[in-house]
């Protein structure tokens, strides 16, 4: 079965959406020291100066440009989100694919310890472990990820598990081939689609908990993050500067989410053989 | 009683025959078969005393070596106890007598003085021989083949001999003529020692009783004809018996690899031999007997290669495969038939060890098989049952037919890539890059049945499972594809466990049939065997349904 997933995406409407926002965002991240007309961290101005030419989204209660903020709290966002994402759909991949492929006591460790580690609240474990560590961006990402990996394992596992019994992953067993073999040459390259849909649902929900973990003050406080600017702006919502200083930081983050959303739901819909024969141009 | 003891026959330096030992008993025919030029003649030459090679051991007759007595003594003996029919109906009567006359001089020879009691018993044999009494005065050229075939017999026969060498008597017959020439013989010889030397494997199993082959001027393998032709246990046996047309054996016809004897050190078999192991180049066999047999062969015979010794394997408490007993030999194919659901396919998973079993043992060129590492599956391959399905999608036609190598750590890319083109050369497919690089969904069903097929051989295994290799394809390439399993079995001495449900085509590409039924095997025997008298009931019922081209449908006389 071959499948131009790149082309389905773009041909589903929801999946444009959110592919051109990500691609939007990402641009917007990268070229932050460009974009950004002043450092985030500088005071340039008055305080509580309301949107202006000078100061696109005004200014925050210590003078610092919250436009310039914002773009660089983007950065945060995708590096924490495309680096837990990526960490934990990699565990995922690894432990999914090798307690399919192993079976046996193995298997069953590797699925019990994944059950433990889904019956903790993430959110709430990771409070406690932030408050502790005050975890900077490379922490915090494996802290994420740690929490991320088992439910991406258990799909990648099922998805491994009906892989295994292919024909030709039998033909190749026939020739002599070891697990790691087939995993590296048969069972991996085939996962590849349901892993981007692992790694993208980890990425949305690793931004979020990182917004929520900053919101909620636990993290390294020279972290820019949207988060984070959410909680400073939230003191002051008796004057008129939380519409421009606590609106964009939370429209953004409900953007990011969003287009994450979009794109994982519309790979689903490619790689759910069900649901994609209800699309209009079924049969392509 | 005629012993030949280790006689040995040479034209100057080359070897005709070496260490023949055989027995003449009367009222027994012995057949000595072989392709031409393995000796057969002149060892009935020898026996005649009339060999124009040097000839060395003994050939005792009544007490007496023949090869000791001088020219005169053999005189004496030939024509009146140790007669010849030879090989060719043309030469051996003068064009310029009568035939009649002929057998008389045969009786003037040895004993009888009077002519005219001669020319009467020579008509009279000619009579008893077949012959009409007006065409016993005809010149050889007026006679058909078949008559003169038996005024042969009958100058051969005038002398009452009690030895008879008959040399290719139906050589160059039509079918019916030939008939009577056997039927004929079979009366004359009733009470005479005879030596049949002929290619022809149906008159020898008609008229005798024991056969020799010779190769290369050895004895390969002899004994009871029915026990020979039945389960032939030298290779080059069962090479004569496959490329044999006749009635009786079902397959598709094979031939022997390689060029006819040459004269060569070792095993003189071993040059075409598919079994041939290192000792074989060096050391002749010995002719040993086997209890049924005799038999020279440093490997036993054709060995047993794959054995399954009580396996049993069932799914959730469904016995799938109950004790099945199989033994597959080098170079045949065993055909597995059987309904869908039979457990065939369990069986051939089983083997490979693509599935556990509850019980029993298999057996692999004799070692038991505890592990299957790369060395097993460098021997034993499988050509699964949806051909598409065992190409992986994203592997191209060169990585597919290279990952069993990969995968076995053979050679270098440049070597892997050349035994990739070689393999697909042998399977018929194109080599150029162009198709290298096609993917399995640009092939047509044929073309991905022939690279499973090429990735199945491409380790040169001894053993190939085929899973209803052809049962995805049209019959046109059905029929190539089974020619070309068949040609690499001779080619390579192959041996295939062929599953299928279709016993019509079993029946065209297998040496011996099993069929399967809710697991077990219900019969087993040579595919013409249980073609021709099916004994189980599910068998005669498989026949009946099998394909054929005649208008009734015979489901209505299904078994209940």
């Amino acid at each position: 079965m071959h499948v131009d997933y790149w082309q389905e995406i773009r041909e589903d409407r929801l999946g444009r959406i959110g592919l051109y926002l990500i691609l939007l965002l990402a641009l917007l991240a990268a070229l932050a020291p460009f974009l950004a007309p002043y450092p985030p961290e500088a005071r340039v101005g008055a305080a509580f100066s309301p949107p202006s030419s000078r100061h696109w989204l005004g200014t925050n209660d210590v003078g610092q440009d919250i436009w310039s903020c914002l773009l660089y709290g983007a950065r945060t966002s995708l590096v924490v989100g495309c680096g837990a994402g990526l960490l934990a759909g990699t565990i995922s991949v690894l432990v999914g694919t090798s307690s399919a492929l192993v079976g046996g006591f193995y298997d069953s460790l590797c699925m019990r310890v994944v059950d433990a580690l889904l019956v903790i609240p993430p959110v709430l474990l990771a409070i406690l472990v932030g408050a502790y560590f005050k975890p900077h961006l490379l922490t915090l990402v494996l802290l994420l990820a740690a929490f991320l990996w088992p439910g991406g394992a258990r799909i990648i596992r099922a998805e491994a598990l009906s892989l295994k019994e292919k024909k030709s992953v039998a033909a190749a067993r026939t020739f002599g081939a070891g697990s790691l073999y087939i995993m590296a040459r048969h069972i991996v390259p085939d996962l590849g689609p349901v892993w981007l849909a692992v790694m993208i649902q980890d990425a949305r929900r690793a931004i979020f908990m990182e917004a929520g973990l900053s919101f909620l003050g636990v993290c390294d406080p020279t972290l820019h993050s949207w988060g984070r600017m959410m909680q400073q702006a939230l003191e002051f919502t008796y004057l008129e500067v939380w519409k421009w200083w606590l609106l964009p930081p939370g429209l953004a983050l409900s953007l990011t989410v969003a287009a994450l959303s979009f794109l994982s739901f519309a790979l689903e819909r490619i790689l759910n053989p069900r649901l994609r024969g209800e699309r209009e141009d079924a049969g392509h | 009683m005629l012993v030949i003891k280790e006689l040995q026959v040479s034209f100057g330096e080359l070897i005709v025959l070496k260490g023949i030992n055989l027995e003449l008993k009367k009222g027994k025919v012995l057949a000595v078969v072989g392709e031409s030029g393995a000796g057969k003649t002149t060892l009935g030459l020898s026996i005649m005393g009339l060999s124009p090679g040097k000839c060395a051991g003994q050939i005792l007759f009544k007490g007496k070596d023949i090869l000791a007595l001088s020219e005169e003594e053999r005189r004496l003996i030939r024509g009146k106890e140790i007669a010849m029919v030879f090989q060719n109906v043309e030469d051996a009567l003068h064009p310029l007598y009568p035939v009649v006359d002929q057998v008389m001089e045969a009786l003037l020879i040895h004993g009888i003085k009077d002519k005219k009691a001669a020319q009467r018993k020579a008509m009279d044999l000619l009579k008893a021989f077949g012959l009409s009494e007006e065409r016993t005065h005809f010149f050889p050229h007026q006679l058909s083949g078949g008559e003169k075939q038996r005024v042969l017999l009958a100058m051969a026969l005038a002398n009452e001999p009690e030895v008879l060498i008959l040399d290719e008597p139906t050589a160059s017959l039509d079918a019916i003529t030939r008939a009577e020439i056997i039927k004929l013989l079979k009366k004359v010889i009733r009470d005479k020692m005879v030596l049949l030397i002929t290619h022809d494997l149906s008159v020898a199993a008609k008229l005798a009783h024991r056969v020799a082959v010779l190769y290369g001027g050895r004895v390969v393998e002899s004994g009871a004809t029915q026990n020979i032709f039945t389960f032939p246990r030298h290779p080059y046996t069962r090479g004569l018996l496959r490329s044999y047309p006749n009635m009786t054996t079902v397959k598709d016809l094979q031939g022997i690899p390689g060029p006819p004897y040459k004269p060569v050190d070792g095993c003189p078999f071993h040059p075409r031999c598919t079994q041939r192991v290192e000792l074989c180049f060096r050391e002749v066999p010995e002719l040993k007997s086997l209890g049924d047999r005799y038999l020279a062969c440093h490997r036993g015979g054709i060995i047993p290669l794959l054995e399954i010794k009580a396996l049993s394997k069932s799914f959730n408490g469904v016995r799938a495969v109950r004790e099945v007993e199989l033994t597959l030999y080098e170079g045949e194919t065993l055909a597995l038939v059987g309904e869908s659901g039979s457990g065939k396919t369990t069986l051939a998973l089983t083997i490979m060890g693509l599935l556990p079993p509850d019980k029993g043992e298999i057996w692999l060129e004799g070692q038991k098989v505890l592990l299957r590492d790369k060395g097993f599956y460098q021997r034993v391959q499988m050509i699964f049952q949806n051909p598409k399905e065992s190409l992986s999608h994203r592997m191209n036609v060169l990585e597919l037919v290279k990952e069993p190598l990969d995968v076995q750590g053979w050679g270098s890319e440049e070597e892997k890539l050349e035994r990739v083109r070689k393999v697909l050369e042998e399977v018929e497919l194109p080599a150029d890059d162009f198709f290298l690089r096609k993917y399995p969904h640009e092939l047509s069903g044929g073309e991905a049945q022939r690279v499973a097929i090429a990735r199945a051989l491409v380790l040169d295994p001894k053993l190939l499972i085929a899973d209803e290799p052809t049962s995805a394809l049209d019959a046109s390439i059905q029929a190539k594809i089974l020619k070309l399993l068949l040609s690499l079995q001779e080619k390579r001495g192959l041996a295939m466990l062929f599953i299928t449900h279709d016993i019509a085509l079993a029946r065209k590409v297998s040496d011996r049939l099993a069929v399967m039924k809710d697991g077990c095997i219900v019969e087993e025997g040579p595919a013409s065997e249980v073609i021709t008298h099916p004994k189980h009931p599910y068998t005669r019922t498989l026949l009946r349904l099998a394909a054929d081209l005649k208008e009734e449908i015979s489901i209505s006389s299904m078994d209940a």
